[in-house]
């Protein structure tokens, strides 16, 4: 416990600590004091009696040692200076090697920051295309949608024949801008050696081969079509299965067909 | 109040931790002496008390990097070095019954008194004055017991079984004396 304040007991022990008159358990007791407790004021009142009982010691007549102490003392302590020193040059050493190792870890720390922000740019390059390639695909899109819901659009629904009679297609063709957007649905996928041929039937003359393709395993598919500058009204369009490849004129059964 | 001689001293203290042996040469020179009459007053034979000198020294060597001037003066730091390992030391002789110091004391004082010689009028000339002039104020009664337990290493106790004391009046007596000593010397020490 620390003293808040210095009191005749206090003093009375700093006292007796001090003369070295304190008897062995109490002098342990009050060294636990002094160092644990960390009381100032206590220690300080024995700093100040020590001082003062030290008072016995300047009061004898001087006496001189034998030489040799002196020289046994320095010899000592020459060989301890000197292993001293020793260690402090490999601590030295030590330190050097700490220094090398600092430095090779901020080398490598360096490096790796080097790749990450060179894997960091092929990223934000990468991803940059590719905003660029989606703001592409967007564009085009709403190209794509002001084209197919302009007032120049027409829009043409195919019915399912014969053994599909479930599927359906949706056509918008653009007149003025001679393009034409296909939709189908439900319309089963054809196996490798076969495909949907989409077809335009001309008010005159021979259909026109317009497509190929398949649908995919929910009977859907889509296609965005030129349409030949050359080809006159048209009064029909149609889908029929043919060989894998397309045939010039159409062979198979329709399976969609749409009156214009 | 550190004077000039606790600079010094503490510069040789904070040199003797950076091992420069020439700060501990110069550190021997001056203080071998007090040590030396303090060590022997207590262990009683000249032997002894240089190897115990020489273990003094050689502690404030090993110890300097840890001396805080804020916990004492050099000086006062060096005499509790050397009261503490003579007090061992003596403790350490009576615990051996083949030699008694007080068998040997008349020999040593014979060889004391041949090497015995004025204090160094240089070092702590006015310490010296002053300690003379409050030791000489101190009543007997309260000195002797001082000196018992400083030199003998006796504690209250003691003294007041082998002076035929209350213990109580052998305790107001140290404390007195210390008190005294405090205050006359304050300014000194």
């Amino acid at each position: 416990m620390k003293h808040l304040e210095l009191t005749g007991e206090l003093q009375e022990s700093a006292s007796f600590y001090a003369a070295g008159a304190m008897p062995e358990d109490e002098r342990r007791r009050y060294e636990r004091h002094l160092s644990e407790d960390g009381c100032d004021i206590c220690r300080s009142e024995v700093l100040a009696f020590q001082s003062a009982i030290h008072s016995l010691a300047l009061n004898l007549p001087e006496q001189n040692p034998a030489p040799v102490a002196k020289m046994r003392l320095m010899a000592q302590a020459e060989l301890s200076a000197s292993r001293s020193g020793l260690e402090s040059r490999r601590q030295r050493r030590g330190t050097e090697w700490l220094a090398w190792l600092i430095s090779a870890a901020s080398t490598a720390a360096l490096i790796a920051i080097v790749v990450v922000n060179s894997n960091l740019r092929q990223s934000v390059n990468s991803l940059t295309s590719r905003v660029a390639e989606l703001e592409s695909q967007m564009l085009g899109q709403r190209t794509t949608l002001a084209l197919f819901t302009s007032p120049q659009v027409r829009v043409i629904d195919l019915a399912g024949q014969g053994t599909t009679p479930g599927a359906a297609a949706r056509v918008f063709w653009n007149v003025r801008e001679k393009r034409l957007l296909f939709y189908v649905s439900d319309l089963p996928p054809v196996s490798n050696d076969r495909t949907y041929q989409l077809w335009f039937v001309p008010k005159n003359g021979q259909p026109v081969s317009a497509s190929v393709f398949n649908t995919s395993s929910d009977g859907s598919a889509m296609a965005d079509i030129p349409v030949p500058a050359n080809l006159g009204d048209l009064k029909a369009t149609a889908v029929t299965t043919e060989p894998a490849g397309g045939v010039p004129q159409p062979t198979g059964s329709f399976v969609l067909l749409g009156s214009i | 109040m550190m004077n000039d001689e606790d600079r010094e001293n503490i510069v040789l203290i904070q040199r003797m931790a950076s091992r420069d042996t020439k700060a501990l040469d110069a550190f021997y020179d001056r203080y071998n002496r007090l040590v030396f009459s303090l060590v022997l007053k207590i262990i009683r034979t000249r032997e002894d008390a240089e190897d115990i000198v020489v273990d003094v020294f050689w502690q404030v060597w090993q110890q300097s990097f840890r001396y805080d001037a804020s916990r004492g003066k050099p000086l006062a730091w060096l005499l509790t070095i050397a009261r503490t390992r003579a007090i061992d030391g003596l403790r350490s002789i009576r615990r051996q019954p083949s030699q008694s110091p007080a068998a040997s004391e008349p020999e040593d004082r014979q060889m004391n008194s041949l090497h015995e010689m004025p204090a160094d009028p240089g070092v702590l000339a006015d310490t010296r004055q002053a300690v003379r002039k409050a030791l000489n104020e101190l009543p007997d009664q309260q000195r002797i017991p001082l000196e018992m337990a400083y030199f003998e290493g006796m504690t209250h106790t003691e003294i007041a079984e082998v002076l035929n004391q209350p213990l109580g009046t052998m305790k107001d007596r140290i404390r007195n004396g210390m008190l005294h000593l405090k205050q006359q010397l304050k300014a000194y020490l």
